[in-house]
């Protein structure tokens, strides 16, 4: 478990430019590159309560202001709160027929707030209709809102007006005598474009007073009690009321969770999709690159002095159904860095935008369109129920590398990942020619690999070792949809970063 | 009617108000927003919360900001930024590279449809159905004092001074430092809960009480705040009453919060000063302290007297009372505006901002003569 939650040892180096470690990172099958989440669209899929796990369709979700019907959190410390029996004694004690009254009051395991400390009745029903508290300026809002509303939209028809009455041809069908409007203006009565606009009708405007609240008297002599007065974190919870006392904290209603789906910015393919029933921790797709780029772990290295070679040993694992070959590359930033200057297909020439520093360097996925349609919205977009994504712009990866790696000239071999050998003592038999000097044992689809290691000379005690390279696999793609026009097995390179420790002293 | 608008989807419109210490987010055709929260987000290198405003570079902005919109977008309001329009509230002294950047993130990294940057003081009037008023925003950095007449504010007549939570929570923490002994970082999350829970703005009459070290003057009770668990801190009635005091010490401009008022009405025309000094809006979250409006108004009458403001001949000065929270005033504004077709008409379409590169900006000469020759 350390090593998913532990601290980022082994880091891949994702298309964009970001650093992460294996299992945050996807890769997109269709343009065989890594993603990750902040190079991928989000989007909502499917909603649900954390604690009753119940599906709620995104129209209901939206009526209930994305808030379960159900479940009640604390106001006081946020916890869920439960709900509680309270079964008062028969009406009539002497009749043994008479039932038992039940009523339920909710409570909170973990700051023993109840509803009843507020003075919320017990309710007779166990799912509890909880009163709501209403806001009390609804109305005036509503009427300033509505007002306001009628003013623009107002305005907009008299725009549309306007426009209209500039034109300077006549239009065929006025010309026919066909539109209201044309025998309105016939027979000489003023031409009204839609009966629907009323005036708006005027508002008061709140009036304000020169009296103020004075600040209570007794502040000065009373003693402050703390417990009564709710925080600023209690407060926010309900950001309509924001009680002042802890005797006006009312029940929350638990605030939804989804489930998201990742797409690729460059091909609109999903990278992730999970299942619809919330209590599923299974996936529609999931193209994670945990399962199509062999996973590096750190195993061990030798105590790292500056300018001294130590010896660094990691394992390759194969989490694909097919034979991959390793080879290991000298870490190329600047390669990198000619990637992402290629990308920026289109820069942009402006002044003030360059004295601002925050000149936009976006390639688009469709540049010509979105240059070509000028000043009027191309019209095939209005026709695409989807616009084309905006492609998030790579970046350099910043990060430094302290520490030389030695290349290695061979290349090693990793075996198709086999679930059946964990369980399998007999096949333990290799015919694979490993260079000695490299691969120092291998199992199944694992392999230990040597590599040397040089941290540089001037570095002192203490500091970071950061060391790197780039991986180079051969990726099978087994899409069949694609294989036609792609190739069937290439190679696909990545970078990755090691964080090998602190440098010792000298013996 | 209500409840039917925001069931069709296309209605959802998200309003966001990213303050310096928090932002505030709910939906169009709300009344409330639906979450307050803290503009922060985690450093992913050194594991701890920062704030969004203090950012190094535009890079790191970015990058918290496409936190910080992550958060908002998949933890609170629960739907897909993808081709949806938004509605921003900001400062009109909001920073250039603030709004380049956050528009950057929305139109780049979330691809809205399109952004409606609202200025916070002139749709702070909204929910009052009033367009002349003299708003004042006590936030976290800062206070800022804009004018607004007939539905335009006056922007030759801003105020702007460091006064604001930042400047309190430090203010408290040297007082509580002092009187504590061995107490000496305390968090800022700790001193804005002391701040909030004891702290008030007392009256000026007690003032002078306190610095002319009078003998009538009986300190308020003192508060024991636990702290840490075990340990605890005492909270003078002093301390209590202290807090805010800087917000009328002035500096040696001679400026408070009282004074830049006064300034901002002496900057306007002479025939709307008498209707500004009657139509005092306060906004922003340190303006619902305890006492804040009753010392305002005794700060102002007194600097009346001074000879600075003798030319103004204003005698009386009248407070709105606002059908909201303070502190989220400026959001419900913006979630009024939002709700109209001014979102349809005004707002900055993806298309544009592709072409034009920038947000257009009422300090950039390039797009005010844009806005002339199109209405010319």
């Amino acid at each position: 478990m350390s090593y998913i939650t532990g601290p980022e040892i082994v880091k891949y180096a994702c298309t964009c430019g970001l650093l992460k470690p294996l299992p945050e990172l996807y890769f997109c099958r269709h343009c065989s590159q890594i993603r990750c989440s902040f190079c991928l669209c989000h989007a909502v899929d499917s909603f649900f309560c954390g604690k009753c796990s119940e599906n709620i369709p995104s129209a209901e979700a939206r009526h209930k202001k994305n808030r379960c019907a159900n479940c009640v959190i604390c106001p006081s410390c946020q916890q869920e709160l439960s709900t509680r029996v309270a079964s008062k004694g028969p009406i009539n004690p002497d009749d043994a027929k008479s039932a038992v009254k039940k009523s339920y009051y909710l409570s909170c395991h973990f700051c023993h707030w109840t509803s009843r400390d507020v003075g919320i009745p017990d309710q007779p029903s166990a799912t509890g209709c909880w009163p709501e508290r209403e806001n009390v300026h609804i109305n005036r809002l509503q009427e300033v809102l509505d007002v306001y509303q009628d003013i623009m939209l107002s305005q907009q028809q008299q725009k549309e007006n306007s426009k209209k009455k500039r034109g300077k041809f006549v239009s065929y069908t006025d010309r026919t005598g066909v539109t209201a409007s044309a025998l309105r203006r016939r027979i000489g009565i003023p031409d009204i474009p839609h009966a629907k606009i009323k005036k708006p009708k005027p508002l008061d405007p709140a009036i304000a007073k020169s009296e103020v609240e004075e600040l209570p008297e007794d502040i000065f002599t009373e003693p402050l009690k703390l417990m009564e007065i709710t925080t600023i974190d209690q407060r926010l919870m309900q950001p309509e009321s924001q009680p002042l006392t802890v005797d006006k904290l009312f029940p929350i209603h638990k605030q939804l969770t989804i489930k998201r789906s990742l797409r690729c910015r460059t091909c609109e393919h999903n990278v992730c999709k999970p299942e619809y029933n919330p209590t599923s921790v299974k996936f529609k797709i999931q193209l994670f690159a945990y399962y199509y780029i062999p996973e590096i772990r750190f195993v061990t290295v030798e105590p790292l002095r500056a300018g001294q070679t130590s010896e660094l040993i990691i394992k390759f694992t194969n989490p694909t159904q097919h034979q991959t070959t390793i080879t290991i590359f000298d870490l190329d930033l600047e390669e990198q860095e000619k990637y992402v200057e290629e990308q920026k297909l289109f820069d942009i020439i402006d002044n003030f935008e360059q004295a601002m520093s925050l000149e936009e360097k976006q390639q688009l996925s469709l540049p010509s369109l979105v240059m070509s349609s000028g000043s009027q919205p191309s019209s095939m977009y209005s026709l695409q129920s989807r616009q084309p994504s905006v492609i998030v712009k790579p970046r350099k990866i910043n990060q430094a590398v302290n520490c030389n790696v030695a290349i290695p000239e061979s290349t090693f071999i990793l075996p198709p990942r086999d679930d059946a050998a964990e369980y399998d003592d007999s096949s333990d038999v290799h015919n694979i020619e490993d260079d000695p000097k490299l691969v120092k044992w291998r199992k199944s689809n694992k392999a230990f690999i040597k590599l040397a290691v040089t941290p540089a000379a001037d570095l002192k005690i203490d500091d970071e070792v950061v060391c790197g390279f780039t991986m180079q696999h051969i990726y099978t793609n087994v899409i069949p949809a694609i294989v036609e026009n792609m190739p069937h097995k290439y190679d696909h390179k990545v970078r990755v970063f090691f964080r090998l420790g602190k440098i010792v002293g000298s013996e | 009617m209500s409840t039917y608008q925001s069931l069709s989807s296309e209605k959802l419109t998200v309003v966001l108000d990213i303050g310096s210490a928090f932002t505030r987010f709910g939906f169009t055709t709300d009344f409330a927003p639906r979450y307050i929260i803290r503009s922060e987000v985690r450093c992913k290198k050194t594991n701890k919360l920062r704030k969004i405003c203090d950012y190094d570079s535009a890079d790191d902005l970015y990058d918290m900001l496409v936190e910080l919109i992550h958060i908002i977008y998949f933890k609170y309001a629960l739907i897909s930024p993808k081709d949806r329009p938004i509605v921003i509230v900001e400062s009109l002294l909001c920073p250039t590279l603030f709004r380049e950047t956050l528009a950057k993130v929305l139109f780049l990294q979330y691809e809205v449809s399109s952004i409606l940057v609202l200025p916070s003081h002139l749709v702070a009037l909204a929910s009052l159905a009033n367009d002349t008023g003299l708003v004042v925003d006590v936030g976290y950095k800062e206070a800022v004092v804009i004018p607004v007449c007939h539905g335009l504010p006056i922007l030759q007549a801003w105020q702007a001074l460091p006064l604001g939570g930042e400047h309190i929570h430090s203010h408290l923490k040297s007082l509580l430092s002092s009187s504590n002994t061995g107490i000496q970082n305390l968090p800022e999350n700790f001193l804005e809960d002391i701040k909030v829970r004891c702290c008030f703005v007392t009256k000026s009459s007690r003032v002078e009480q306190l610095e002319g070290g009078k003998p009538e003057y009986a300190p308020p009770p003192d508060v024991v705040y636990p702290y840490a668990g075990t340990e605890s801190i005492l909270v003078t009635g002093k301390v209590r009453e202290k807090t805010f005091e800087i917000l009328y010490e002035e500096d040696n401009d001679h400026l408070c919060l009282s004074t830049m008022i006064l300034d901002a009405i002496l900057k306007v025309n002479m025939d709307l000063r008498q209707k500004l000094a009657e139509n005092l809006v306060l906004i922003g979250g340190t303006v619902m302290t305890l006492g804040f409006k009753a010392r305002l108004k005794e700060e102002l009458q007194k600097q009346l007297n001074n000879d600075r403001y003798k030319v103004l001949n204003i005698h009386e000065f009248k407070f709105h009372t606002l059908p909201c929270k303070e502190n989220y005033a400026a959001w419900l504004g913006g979630a009024i505006y939002g709700a109209t077709e001014f979102l349809s008409m005004k707002a900055i379409s993806k298309d544009f901002y592709l072409r034009e590169k920038h947000l257009p900006d009422w300090i950039n000469l390039k797009d005010i003569n844009n806005t002339v020759s199109r209405t010319l």
